[in-house]
């Protein structure tokens, strides 16, 4: 959770050119790849409801503990479940908790990044709370709100949307610290633009493909986070399935039915390595030295 | 220092001080100028002599570091006394600035017709259609070829002069009394310059916008220029219409810096004359003349009197012990 990524500091990037880091991104084989793997596990987690073979929580007391066969692709759990099924679900469970997270912690990260770096007074005061979540481990933070609202996806997104916080308001107030002093910016002061006019016409939208890049990363983080906390019980509950709620029920099983485990292991392994070399290959693209070439 | 009626904009005494990490510096030393309306008026002198802070200062655009005292007049005004607020509507209305590098002074992720509609906004609360209309007006005014296209173009796709037009159409967007060129054309190489400086010469023939040019560039000043205000270490060293000043300089750091011009007709050794030394960073305004350590005429009285800005032989204001007599200027060495 506290991995901070090295942006490339990009001067100033146009829109224009934001289309072109696009066919730039695909140019590069492994983030076209990551890019596609985000596609269709967006699409099939959007349309799981039509492509799952059966529904999640379908028992079904003739099929239990069914190593994968053509009739359940990814066998079935202890109580006959369908796996495949369940799989999608899990995903979808895994990308709505991983966008939404980032979302929050964006709607609130940005806006104390951007007076972060705009007021030298404020300063301060949201550094040093960032540093304190930085201090304090997510698990734990996680535990504490799990502990107060109880363990729900709600609180999942929340505990994680906290936990990424950090990340989001250092990029957005360093982004500010450097736009700031830009010589538009100044242009804009001495045609009378006010700080709200300055703060939401010249450095958030010049700071967008930093935040861009830094959310790409962060949606990864959150979707593991999401696992780890339903392997630990704080999030999402059973019967509904998320990657995380099936490692975990799968644990006591692991001799008998270990594609119970592996298969939502490796759904874990291949999205979030997917989104993070989409999230790679997008930094590289919007890099003014790379435009250069 | 024109006659009839009260100047549009009046500066008297003005003094900026900064806080810096190495102590206290004295940028603007009691600067006192007038511009009149409609009138071209350049402020000349090299880096570091002020001239930047000086314009910086008349609407509060200063860094908080920095104490400004002395007084703006503006229409009538004292621009020292309002407030934050109150100043923030003026800037871009009735004092309007262009800055120096058109290449980093836009905004890269708007368009170029957006900005525009900002300021257009901003202070007239035009939009739509109307502020569109007003647009393609200025952009044309300000010899830019197919404004309409422009308007949808992003500043990366303009050249430096076309963006440096496009910034003083964003100037002129509220018919400001006063437009504030600071350097305008440096960045601009001389054929880009020439024709900057012929939309700033029309436009205060037809709109009627007194000029502020601050340069280091005498070419420039005897292009377009009424008036000139020579500034040295923070201190007017002399004022004076642009063919007076050209003709009769009255002090010597004038003269110094009109023989620095390369000037092909006068090229009888080959050689440029340069000022020895640089200008002085001042803690505090010492009672001598600051030029007196870089100058062949300074005597015991230049380094222990403050001269004052008076009357010299020329006619004009000169701040100096010993100005030029204006049969010096003729002569050749």
């Amino acid at each position: 959770m506290t991995t901070v990524v090295e942006l490339p500091t990009p001067t100033v990037v146009a829109p224009r050119s934001r289309r072109r880091a696009l066919r730039r991104v695909l140019r590069n084989p492994l983030a076209a790849a990551g890019l596609v793997v985000v596609v269709v596990v967006l699409a099939a987690a959007a349309l799981a409801d039509l492509l799952a073979p059966y529904p999640f929580d379908l028992v079904d007391f003739d099929a239990t503990l069914q190593p994968p066969s053509l009739a359940h692709w990814f066998g079935t759990d202890e109580l006959g479940r369908d796996q495949l099924s369940r799989v999608l679900h899990g995903l979808r469970v895994s990308m709505i908790v991983g966008v939404m997270s980032v979302v929050l912690s964006l709607v609130v990260g940005v806006p104390l990044g951007l007076l972060a770096g705009f007021y030298r007074l404020l300063d301060p005061v949201i550094s040093r709370l960032t540093d304190t979540l930085l201090a304090f481990p997510f698990l734990v933070l996680a535990v504490g709100l799990a502990a107060i609202l109880g363990p729900s996806l709600t609180t999942a997104t929340v505990a994680l949307a906290v936990g990424l916080l950090p990340l989001i308001i250092r990029v957005a107030r360093s982004e500010t610290l450097r736009l700031r002093e830009m010589d538009f910016v100044a242009a804009a002061v001495a045609d009378g633009a006010d700080d709200l006019e300055l703060l939401r016409r010249h450095i958030l939208p010049n700071a967008v493909n930093a935040l861009l890049v830094q959310a790409t990363v962060a949606v990864p983080l959150a979707i593991i986070g999401e696992a780890i906390l339903s392997f630990l019980g704080l999030g999402v509950r059973p019967p509904i399935p998320s990657l995380g709620v099936m490692i975990a029920s799968a644990q006591p099983l692991f001799r008998d039915g270990p594609w119970l485990a592996v298969i939502p292991g490796v759904a874990i392994v291949v999205l979030t390595l997917a989104l993070n070399l989409f999230g790679d290959g997008l930094r590289d693209a919007l890099d003014p030295r790379e435009l250069r070439r | 220092m024109r006659p009839g009626g009260e100047p549009l904009l009046a500066v008297r005494d003005l003094t900026v001080r900064f806080r810096t990490e190495d102590g206290p510096v004295l940028a603007v030393d009691g600067a006192s100028f007038e511009v009149a309306g409609q009138e071209t008026v350049a402020l000349v002198g090299e880096s570091g002599c002020g001239k930047s802070v000086t314009a910086m200062a008349l609407t509060g655009l200063l860094p908080p570091n920095a104490t400004v005292s002395g007084e703006v007049r503006f229409g009538g005004d004292n621009l020292q006394q309002r407030s934050r607020s109150a100043l923030r509507a003026i800037r871009g209305r009735e004092i309007a600035y262009v800055f120096q590098e058109p290449m980093t002074s836009l905004n890269p992720v708007l368009t170029i017709g957006r900005q525009i509609a900002e300021v257009l906004h901003r202070h007239q609360r035009l939009r739509g259609a109307p502020a569109r209309r007003r647009a393609v007006e200025l952009l044309d005014l300000v010899g830019i070829p197919l404004p309409a296209r422009r308007l949808r173009e992003y500043p990366h796709q303009l050249s430096g002069g076309m963006r440096q037009r496009a910034m003083i159409a964003m100037a002129l967007a509220c018919t400001p009394k006063l437009l504030v060129a600071d350097e305008p054309t440096t960045a601009l190489d001389v054929t880009v310059q020439a024709g900057i400086l012929d939309v700033l010469r029309t436009l205060s023939a037809e709109t009627g916008t007194a000029v502020l040019l601050i340069t280091h560039d005498l070419g420039v000043v005897a292009d377009i220029a009424d008036r000139v205000v020579v500034m040295y270490a923070g201190r007017v060293i002399e004022e004076a219409d642009v063919d007076d000043l050209f003709a009769r300089p009255g002090h010597p750091y004038t003269r110094g810096l009109l023989d620095a011009v390369p000037n092909p007709a006068r090229r009888s050794d080959g050689s440029l004359r340069e000022i020895p030394g640089r200008v002085p960073v001042l803690a505090s305004s010492p009672d001598a003349c600051t030029f007196a350590d870089r100058c062949s005429r300074a005597d015991s009285t230049c380094r222990v009197h403050r001269p004052e800005l008076v009357p010299g032989p020329a006619g004009h204001p000169v701040r100096c012990w010993h100005p030029l007599a204006p049969v010096v200027a003729g002569e050749r060495r």
